[in-house]
């Protein structure tokens, strides 16, 4: 599954500068020192942590996008960060497990 | 006096924040925004204290010397100090407790350590935004014990404050809390204050705290603290 497909699955897409490689798989947490250690090249992280260190985190993860959960707003500089680093970003009203689930049908 | 304070200010050493925020710009931006006293509170290192202890002196400008401090949980607090010594003191055990995480400053930004004059003398080689292994319910107690006012960060916040990463403000001897936009309800027992969280020198004083103090001590911001409180 490529990243601009997780829009056919109902993520709506909020940053669309991104190379549309391949997703490996997927980590949800909405502790960064947790993502930090753990989100893998290739991955979406799913999160309810709409902001700038997120996407900066994501990045060095070399992660390929960020699912915003529950609607969160998505402010202009989490935007222009996202977009300076080539990470996808897309916002859902679902919570973290049902976006999970999601993707985890997604890709399997 | 009624003051007009602010208490959460970044400098160039917070990766989030832009590398004109030297100690002497934010001083002059202070004044501009006649501040009557400022704290400078940068995630999780004290480094840059002596510089703005100087620039505070040159200016004739009363100042606390802070930090905000990230707990376990990914709270943000502010500890603030009115003496620059225990304040470094304090800095050394947050930074030492931080997750050990290189900073990489093409996507955090850079975390330079400056003189008054803006020379450069090193840089912060952690993340300084990583946790600490700190809970928050320790840190409290610890940072007030050490003698700082302990004020959680932006505690509306959707991120990096007490109600997001928690889900509730616990019942801890806050000095104060500090609030961006809305007042949780039970937040009320303690006094609110606003600050700018500036991390650009024209974010300087957007949100300050109006405060009646003859002194900018911890002893005398605490009674402070306690008189601001709504009935
Ligand atoms: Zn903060
Ligand atoms: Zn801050």
């Amino acid at each position: 599954m490529k990243v601009s497909e997780l829009n056919s699955v109902g993520f709506c897409c909020v940053q669309n500068k991104f190379e549309d490689a391949e997703i490996t798989g997927g980590y949800t947490s909405d502790l960064l020192s947790d993502v930090m250690g753990n989100l893998k090249d290739g991955q979406v992280l799913i999160t309810i942590q709409a902001h700038k260190n997120t996407i900066a985190v994501a990045s060095l993860s070399g992660a390929l996008a960020v699912i915003f959960c529950h609607g969160r707003s998505v402010t202009p500089d989490v935007l222009e960060a996202a977009a300076d680093e080539g990470i996808a970003l897309f916002s859902t009203s679902d919570n973290q497990f049902d976006a999970t689930v999601t993707l985890a049908h997604s890709l399997r | 006096m009624k003051a007009r304070v602010d208490f959460h200010i970044h400098s160039c050493l917070s990766p989030c924040a832009t590398l004109e925020m030297s100690p002497r710009t934010i001083v002059a931006r202070a004044k501009v925004a006649k501040l009557d006293c400022i704290a400078l509170t940068d995630h999780g290192c004290a480094e840059n204290l002596p510089a703005f202890h100087d620039a505070c002196i040159e200016a004739n400008m009363p100042c606390l010397y802070g930090l905000e401090a990230t707990s376990s949980e990914e709270v943000h607090t502010l500890c603030l100090f009115d003496q620059l010594e225990p304040a470094l003191e304090w800095g050394r055990i947050i930074y030492d407790s931080i997750q050990n995480f290189p900073n990489d400053p093409d996507r955090f930004g850079l975390q330079p350590i400056v003189t008054v004059d803006g020379d450069v003398t090193g840089f912060a080689e952690k993340l300084l935004f990583a946790a600490t292994d700190i809970s928050f319910f320790d840190l409290v107690p610890m940072a007030l014990e050490a003698g700082a006012l302990c004020i959680p960060s932006h505690i509306d916040r959707e991120y990096l404050g007490a109600v997001s990463q928690l889900g509730f403000l616990p019942d801890l001897p806050y000095d104060a809390v500090e609030v961006v936009s809305k007042i949780p309800p039970n937040a009320k027992k303690w006094a609110i204050i606003q600050s700018s969280d500036a991390h650009q020198p024209d974010h300087i004083g957007r949100r300050f705290t109006r405060i009646e103090t003859e002194h900018f001590t911890v002893p005398a911001l605490r009674d402070a603290f306690k008189r601001h409180r709504k009935p």
